[in-house]
């Protein structure tokens, strides 16, 4: 028995010994997706997916990415972040470390992608959220960006725009105080609106928690406040409930939303109570022209229905990240250079003209764009209304 | 006073969640002594069930096959689904209840909060991330009393829930399979023996709080009816809470609670910021327990735990 | 390469009696000296290794994960743990035996301290060198002794003391945000707080009293619960405990100075792998020593029959109470380490998901045992991040595993079994030739 040990061993220290150290460069870059395909938010893991394999069929279609003369083939590798805060930062961990991709897109919503953010910055590796929306997950950190706009922008858009439309000068908030985007918004909102008409003129704030499927009490005052518009940053499944309890409660003034209701499923969850209401978003499906329309189109007919913002903007996002690898001139195949020359490029990047509108970005890594106002029409598809730039 | 109605008749049909899904649980609770974690889950399947049975009647009237008017589709549904759904609250019984029987009863609530894992991923992974819509049965009517506004739904969703409630205490005090019940809450070692079969009546508890469980979750989707795989688990908690603040195998303590519940979120809700709703809303039934530490019907529990 | 306690109670088949009868003498200083070189061999060679049985890297958690994306690479991996773990650590423990069986056999006649120190020393090591292959694995395995801590900690309140509590996520978060709150006021140049207070030099000595006031924290909100619940006996701790974690997170959420919902950020990165090792190994050495206390035979006394108890002499009230209490500290500690490992806590990160978590991982384990709670918490963690490359199915798989084992083991993995330090790290001798 111990001779046979002692074969082994001789044979794989001999093995070790020739053994060729380390693979010779290879010529594939791999792209990480940290998205919540399982818990709370499935439907948005989803949407980021659907939008990483249409990109890499694009990229496969092209026989590969053009990197300064050479072409790289691309791995996208997509992981699961359960929507957990230390989920995601051990998702990106492993990205990074493990995977060795050469950049993140994701995680999307702001409590994966704070902590996500943090890894990708400690460990040098850019990382770009599409959804995100908290200053906080990029604020400092030099090798993370976002696609969309932040809050503060989007909140006084939504303030005005009621304002010169309606000349409404009472507005109430419905907002759910557990979620980090749409208390952000809520509160800015609410702020914007009381400079424009004077403070106390927001008459209503109520909230709700996460996963609440009753908003009778908070409609009820809201309705009593005597408000003459109802602002609700909330994602499409709630807004089908508060539409539909706000009208059911006599509730007959316009409800008026923010990004998180630009999915298809909005109109198919609220049906004909949504019809004729506003909302602002990253874009409009409905009337889209030029590359939207043939991404909407293409999407379409490939999963079967329209996409979201989340698949429009991670889309952007991959676009975003190619065009960087791009603009690095050429990979110098050490992983740790490459990462930071894409993260320079990235930063340098002037103008981007993505499906979801133009954009610049800031030195802290937020882009400036454009909002779009979208009205329900009455087919329930998404109109382009106008268009609000900063 | 009209702010107070309007509140009064929300939290009415907020409680009739409630008192119908604690009342399954409790059931459970209050005659086998066990917690039913997947209560929760299949109080959503029995909403997808439902949706699925509704989808397909609607399917069959529009194609004109089988033509019936939009209440026969409602009723039928709520009956077939809560049939259905009393399967699956058997089967959750025989695989995750009866082979832990002997055992510590937190092992099968670990058994049954896993089950409702597998029933959230399953839906997950069959149904796909997608929300779902519940069609609408019944067209739906606001009538203004005064500025007190009602729906025809809002008061359907009330009358049902009361009619099964009445109908499961007449069963559970008038029939012979409800007095088993009864005995087998009383004593679960001395009531076998005397010939009432043990399998059979934690079969029909579940069963019974299964069906109890689909109606809630179509009542739930005619009033909500946004559903998606991950609805159930924050109901089947504060069932947990509403049942065992009833008191041990009190159908009338477990309608109570879950009313009291529901009361209590839409008035706090509706008096105080809202963004405090949970804080207080817990705060005061923490209270309410610790001045009836048995719920409002339980006894001093005289037989020993198995823990 | 952290337990090697496979040996089950009852008539074990012949084929495990041969390997127990072949292994039986390999006293514990021997299998971590062999982890040790193992994982010293992976540094070294461990890349050219996994190259030569055709693996593109090290297969980071025992090559499950590798396998799982392409099957192809299955067998490779396979060898590879096989070759560098469990081979390595055989032959090297097996042909050590003798000589740590002589050292043991010295050691355990001087005071305790001395060879458990030692034996950390060397686990730590172990630890060590194998986290630094890669920072993903460093993570988990710090994220693992964390939940550890956690599953530990309730299982004293459900294992040992034998009531259902539903608080634990609670716990941790007063924990977390407690020592979060005391380390971004005074480190961190925070939107928040403003700016920092002491020179971050001070930062890894404040840490353990930052972790201790979270603790303490946790501790006082367990009192809340305390009171009303040990009045008397029943379920009613199940609920008090579910409304009192309901509670603290929509408390959490209202707290705008604590960051509400949009949570809070930027602890200092003080949770390096060692100090979560040096908290882990004092709590289970606290735990460990309080349930073998006569207070933890009062608290199993009281969960066996608590009239007998109060008999008895017991003071049940105080012994409950003090239990509680003593698991909550603890809760809260893990949660402060948690938090600045992840560092980043909002008050969604403990809500009712955690709780099935935690839950599982106690009663998977086993209940009253410090062991089962290892088991445990180590099992759990390291599958859910193995299959990860399953995604969806993963949750279905792993929640299937555990109905399998409560059907089979209904107590759990290792319950009821007694954590002898001096037991584990005394010589061998093997079976037949018992003294």
């Amino acid at each position: 028995m111990r001779k046979g040990f002692l074969a082994l061993v001789a044979v794989l220290v001999l093995g070790l010994a020739l053994a060729p150290c380390g693979l010779a460069a290879q010529k594939t870059i791999k792209i990480g997706i940290n998205a919540p395909i399982t818990g709370d938010i499935p439907k948005v893991g989803e949407g980021s997916k659907y939008a990483a394999e249409m990109w890499l069929e694009d990229i496969k279609a092209a026989g590969g990415l053009d990197v300064g003369g050479v072409k790289y083939d691309v791995e996208v590798i997509i992981e699961d972040n359960e929507s957990k805060p230390e989920s995601a930062a051990k998702a990106a961990t492993k990205l990074i470390t493990e995977d060795e991709v050469l950049a993140i897109v994701g995680p999307q919503s702001s409590a994966q992608a704070i902590p996500a953010g943090e890894m990708a910055n400690n460990f040098g590796t850019p990382m770009i959220s599409p959804w995100s929306t908290n200053p906080d997950t990029t604020k400092d950190r030099p090798f993370v960006f976002r696609g969309c706009f932040l809050d503060p922008f989007q909140g006084p858009v939504v303030a005005n725009f009621i304002k010169e439309e309606f000349g409404f000068t009472k507005a109430a908030v419905l907002y759910d105080v557990a979620s980090d985007y749409p208390k952000g918004l809520a509160e800015v909102f609410k702020e914007a609106w009381e400079k424009n008409n004077g403070p106390g003129s927001v008459v209503a704030f109520e909230s709700f928690t996460t996963k609440d499927a009753d908003f009778s009490s908070q409609l009820t005052n809201i309705i009593n406040s005597g408000a003459e518009v109802l602002f609700t940053p909330q994602y499409y499944n709630e807004v089908a409930l508060i539409v539909q309890q706000a009208h059911e409660l006599g509730w007959k003034n316009p409800i008026v939303g923010s990004d998180s209701w630009g999915s298809a499923e909005t109109v198919k969850l609220c049906g004909e109570e949504c019809y004729g209401l506003f909302f602002t978003t990253h874009y409009a499906a409905a009337g889209a022209t030029g590359a939207t329309k043939a991404f909407i189109d293409r999407y379409n007919q490939k999963y079967g229905y329209v996409p979201d913002d989340v698949g429009a903007l991670t889309w952007d996002s991959l676009r975003i990240v190619q065009a960087a690898i791009q603009g690095t001139g050429g990979l110098s195949g050490d992983l740790k250079k490459d990462r930071e020359a894409v993260k320079d490029a990235m930063a340098n990047i002037k103008e981007f003209d993505g499906i979801t509108g133009k954009m610049t970005f800031t030195p802290d890594g937020d882009p400036i764009k454009c909002a779009v106002i979208v009205r329900i029409s009455d087919k329930g598809e998404f109109e382009f209304y106008k268009s609000v730039c900063p | 006073m009209q702010l107070f109605l309007q509140n009064l008749i929300n939290a009415l049909q907020w409680g009739s969640f409630y008192a119908l899904i604690a009342l399954g649980y409790s059931m459970v609770y209050g005659i086998l002594m066990l917690f039913n974690f997947a209560h929760g889950d299949i109080f959503m399947v029995g909403a997808y069930i439902g949706f699925g049975v509704a989808t397909g009647l609607t399917a069959l009237a529009a194609m004109g096959t089988l033509a019936l008017p939009n209440w026969v589709i409602l009723v039928l549904t709520i009956l077939i689904s809560m049939f259905l759904t009393s399967f699956v609250g058997m089967l959750v019984e025989r695989i995750g209840y009866r082979p832990l029987r002997e055992a510590p009863r937190a092992s099968a609530a670990i058994t049954g909060l896993m089950i409702g894992i597998i029933l959230e991923t399953g839906n997950l992974a069959i149904l796909g991330a997608e929300r779902i819509r519940f069609p609408s049965l019944i067209k739906s009517t606001t009538y203004d009393l005064g500025g007190v506004f009602v729906t025809n739904k809002k008061i359907m969703i009330v009358v049902v829930s009361l009619v099964l409630m009445l109908a499961l205490n007449e069963f559970i005090r008038r029939t012979r399979w409800g007095m088993a019940m009864r005995a087998m809450a009383f004593d679960y070692v001395v009531i076998p023996l005397m010939g009432v079969p043990l399998n059979t009546i934690a079969s029909l508890t579940f069963a019974l709080g299964s069906g109890l469980a689909a109606a809630a979750g179509i009542m739930f989707a005619i009033a909500y009816p946004v559903l998606d795989p991950y609805i159930g688990i924050i109901y089947g908690w504060k069932a947990f809470v509403a049942a065992i603040l009833g008191g041990r195998g009190s159908v009338k303590g477990a309608c109570l609670a879950g009313f009291l519940l529901g009361f209590i979120e839409i008035f706090v809700g509706a008096y105080m910021p809202s963004s405090v709703r949970d804080l207080i809303a817990y705060s005061i039934i923490l209270l309410i327990l610790v001045f009836r530490p048995h719920g409002f019907f339980g006894e001093p529990h005289s037989a020993k735990l198995r823990l | 390469m952290v337990e090697k306690n496979s040996a089950s109670p009852g008539n074990p088949p012949k084929r495990f009696l041969r390997l127990r009868q072949f292994l039986g003498d390999v006293p514990l200083l021997a299998w971590l000296f062999g982890g040790l070189i193992s994982v010293l061999i992976e540094q070294q060679v461990g890349e050219r290794l996994a190259n030569l049985l055709g693996l593109p890297k090290i297969p980071v958690l025992f090559g499950f994960m590798l396998a799982m994306k392409e099957p192809l690479l299955l067998p490779g991996a396979l060898a590879y743990v096989l070759v560098l773990y469990i081979l390595t650590i055989v032959l090297i423990g097996k042909i050590t035996a003798r000589p740590f069986n002589l050292m043991a056999a010295k050691m355990i006649q001087w005071p305790i301290a001395i060879p458990v120190i030692l034996h950390l020393v060397v686990l730590y090591a172990i630890m060590h060198f194998w986290a630094d292959i890669s920072l993903y694995r460093e993570l988990t395995l710090k994220l693992t002794l964390i939940a550890i801590m956690l599953t530990l900690s309730l299982n004293i309140i459900n294992g040992y003391m034998g009531e259902f509590s539903c608080s634990h996520p609670g716990f941790m978060s007063l924990g977390a945000y407690g020592a979060s709150a005391v380390m971004v006021l005074f480190f961190v140049n925070d939107r928040l707080f403003g700016d920092a207070i002491l020179p971050e030099v001070l930062g890894p000595f404040l840490f353990p009293l930052a972790l201790i006031l979270g603790g303490i924290v946790a501790a006082l909100g367990a009192l809340l619960i305390a009171i009303p619940s040990f009045k008397t006996r029943g379920d009613y701790l199940a609920i008090i405990s579910l409304a009192f974690m309901f509670i603290v997170k929509s408390l959490f959420e209202n707290l705008q100075f604590l960051g509400g919902a949009r949570g809070l950020k930027g602890q200092p990165d003080l949770a390096n792998l060692p100090t979560v090792f040096i908290w882990l190994v004092i709590c289970v050495w606290v735990i460990n020593n309080f349930v073998r206390s006569t207070m933890g035979k009062a608290l199993n006394a009281v969960r066996d029959d608590e009239l007998a108890a109060e008999a008895m002499t017991v003071n049940t009230r105080r012994t409950k109470m003090v239990a509680f209490l003593f698991a909550a500290f603890w809760a809260g500690v893990a949660g402060g380490l948690f938090a600045h490992t992840v560092r980043f806590i909002n008050p969604n990160t403990f809500g009712v998901q955690r709780l099935a978590e935690i839950l599982a991982m106690v009663y998977f384990g086993g209940l009253n045992s410090v062991y089962g709670s290892i088991v445990g918490a180590v099992s759990l963690n390291l599958l859910g991040e193995m299959l990860r490359p399953l995604a969806l199915f993963k949750w279905i798989i792993i929640p299937l595993l555990l109905i399998l084992i409560m059907i089979y083991r209904p107590t759990g993995l290792v319950a009821f079994k007694e954590f002898d330090v001096r037991k584990l790290i005394q010589p061998k001798r093997k079976p037949e030739k018992e003294v």
